[in-house]
């Protein structure tokens, strides 16, 4: 914890908290539209499916699939100490995306990162304070 | 011939948030906001989804987002708290004018919830330390554009089979116009050490940034300072110097951060294109050059196929053997890009002050331009893309 010396996310108890309270407990919590049920991903108080203000948090998964990928070479504060790093985003297999550090890849060779587009991947998180613990994928598939 | 606007645009609801004055359990501006949209909406018996454009001083782009909507009309307009009333007056003209048929001015303000917000994420202005960048791309050590934009050439090269080598050619076709313009950064070694004559193992081999963009793929940081004069079709007339004539006009936005960009090799300009070129009765088949914004060379492909000037993924290929060059059948980027002429942060007035240029036949001034840079370009299709390949104006202009 005291060793997290990445940027940490300030939540936002108005419109996250269940995503952020899930994640100190390991979960990935998601807002779940009950008119249309689908899932969206950032959190929002509106369904930007259907326009519905029926949200409520669901536990999801924690998989999902490489969509696409970067390999950062430049970075700042502690990120930089970690370049070159692999950032990417992932396809949930509830719908809709995120983004993340990706984990179980090497930097160093991305076209055989570019094999991995469409590969399983999983959440997984790291405690940064008493407060956060933030999100990370790693490949496994 | 403009008809007179009177009366063709009403109020037709207005709502505000469920609850204002001083709340109790704090609210950010944008629920404020979407809670009064929403309640309008509800009053006027439409859905949200209905909405074709939306006006808020500098979060229109936000708003759409928040909502789920991809809107085909925006204002913006930031002048204080008489903001409101001109986005009405100008939904009003955009009404009349055929843009949109439902558009919703909306304002949302947290001026008492803000004490309450967490430590360090209250206070105007900046970056929304409770927006989505801030809660869940920046833990993750992207650094401006460049990181960003990489994202979309992967998923381009994956999808559509293109190579770094394919995206290489652009910088190379950019820079031999930079090479044209005297007071391009890049036209000469005179100019700068890097600058002069550039090949596509040169950007291969140049400094990686953000895997796969290397440093030949991103645009320079420079200043600048532009202008350009427009004027009604009567006055424009009466000028001694040449018209260009704006023809068609479109914008769109797809997003504001990129975990919404649904297909990463697909922007909106696609969209403001169609409705430019709708608007000018021409279409791609009809443009004679072009000028696209060029943050990166990815942006350069994406554009290329939005705007329809070659098929999709194939948008490399429209630079390959020489075509896009000084000398070329369609010549782009005429000025030598924001890769190798100049790049201030917001490059869009560049591409109008260059476009201009090429169609009043100004472009080989001897200060602007060599003997070369002058096309006989009779049309021109102008493309400025915003934030992180989010927004896109499309302008199609001609002699
Ligand atoms: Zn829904």
């Amino acid at each position: 914890m005291p060793d997290y010396n990445k940027p940490i996310p300030i939540p936002d108890p108005m419109t996250n908290k269940p995503y952020w309270d899930g994640a100190k407990e390991g979960k990935l919590m998601l807002p779940r539209c009950t008119a249309c049920n689908r899932f969206h991903f950032y959190p929002r108080i509106v369904c930007p499916t259907c326009g519905s203000r029926s949200i409520e948090w669901t536990e999801a998964t924690g998989e999902g699939y490489l969509h696409t990928f970067a390999v950062q070479h430049r970075a700042s504060g502690g990120w930089a100490e970690e370049a070159p790093f692999v950032t990417a985003y992932i396809d949930l297999r509830e719908g809709d995306r995120v983004f993340t550090v990706l984990r179980g890849v090497d930097p160093t060779k991305p076209e055989d990162i570019m094999k991995k587009i469409g590969a399983l991947c999983r959440i997984e998180f790291d405690k940064a304070s008493d407060d956060v613990s933030v999100p990370y994928w790693r490949v496994v598939g | 011939m403009p008809s007179n606007p009177s009366k063709s645009a009403a109020i037709v609801a207005a709502a505000e948030a469920d609850e204002i004055g001083y709340l109790s359990s704090p609210k950010t501006d944008m629920m404020l906001g979407i809670e009064a949209i929403h309640n309008a909406c509800r009053e006027a018996g439409i859905s949200t989804k209905d909405i074709e454009g939306i006006a808020n001083p500098g979060g229109a782009n936000s708003y759409a987002e928040y909502l789920g909507i991809v809107p085909k009309w925006v204002d913006t307009t930031a002048v204080g708290g008489c903001s409101f009333q001109i986005h009405v007056a100008h939904m009003l003209a955009a009404v009349n004018a055929g843009m949109l048929d439902i558009g919703v001015v909306v304002n949302g303000q947290a001026g008492y919830s803000r004490r309450n917000f967490p430590r360090g994420a209250a206070g105007g202005g900046g970056g929304d330390a409770l927006g989505p960048d801030a809660q869940f791309m920046a833990p993750y050590g992207v650094m401006g554009a460049p990181s960003n934009y990489s994202h979309a050439m992967t998923r381009h090269m994956h999808q559509w089979g293109s190579t770094k080598e394919d995206f290489a050619q652009i910088a190379v076709s950019t820079r031999e116009w930079a090479m044209l313009n005297p007071r391009a950064i890049m036209h000469s070694k005179d100019t700068n050490p890097n600058g002069g004559a550039l090949t596509v193992d040169d950007v291969l081999n140049s400094r990686i940034i953000s895997w796969p963009l290397n440093i030949l793929d991103i645009c320079l940081v420079t200043d600048h300072g532009g202008a350009v004069i427009i004027a009604s079709e009567a006055a424009a007339r009466s000028f001694r110097t040449p018209p260009v004539w704006i023809a068609g006009a479109g914008e769109a936005i797809g997003h504001a951060t990129m975990l919404e960009m649904k297909d990463f090799t697909a922007t909106s300009a696609a969209a403001s294109a169609g409705r430019a070129y709708k608007m000018a009765g021409m279409g791609p088949e009809d443009m004679e050059m072009a000028m696209i914004y060029d943050s990166f060379t990815i942006t350069v492909a994406i554009t290329a196929e939005m705007l329809g000037l070659t098929k999709r993924g194939e948008g490399p290929s429209l630079f390959a053997g020489g075509r896009t060059a000084p000398g070329g059948s369609f010549p782009v980027n005429t000025n030598g890009g924001g890769l190798s002429f100049n790049h201030s942060g917001m490059y869009g007035m560049q591409l109008l002050v260059e476009a201009y240029r090429q169609l009043s036949r100004t472009a080989e001034d001897g200060i602007h331009g060599l003997a070369g840079k002058q096309t006989d370009a009779d049309s021109c299709i102008v493309n400025g893309t915003g934030g992180s390949l989010s927004a896109t104006g499309t302008l199609v202009l001609t002699r």
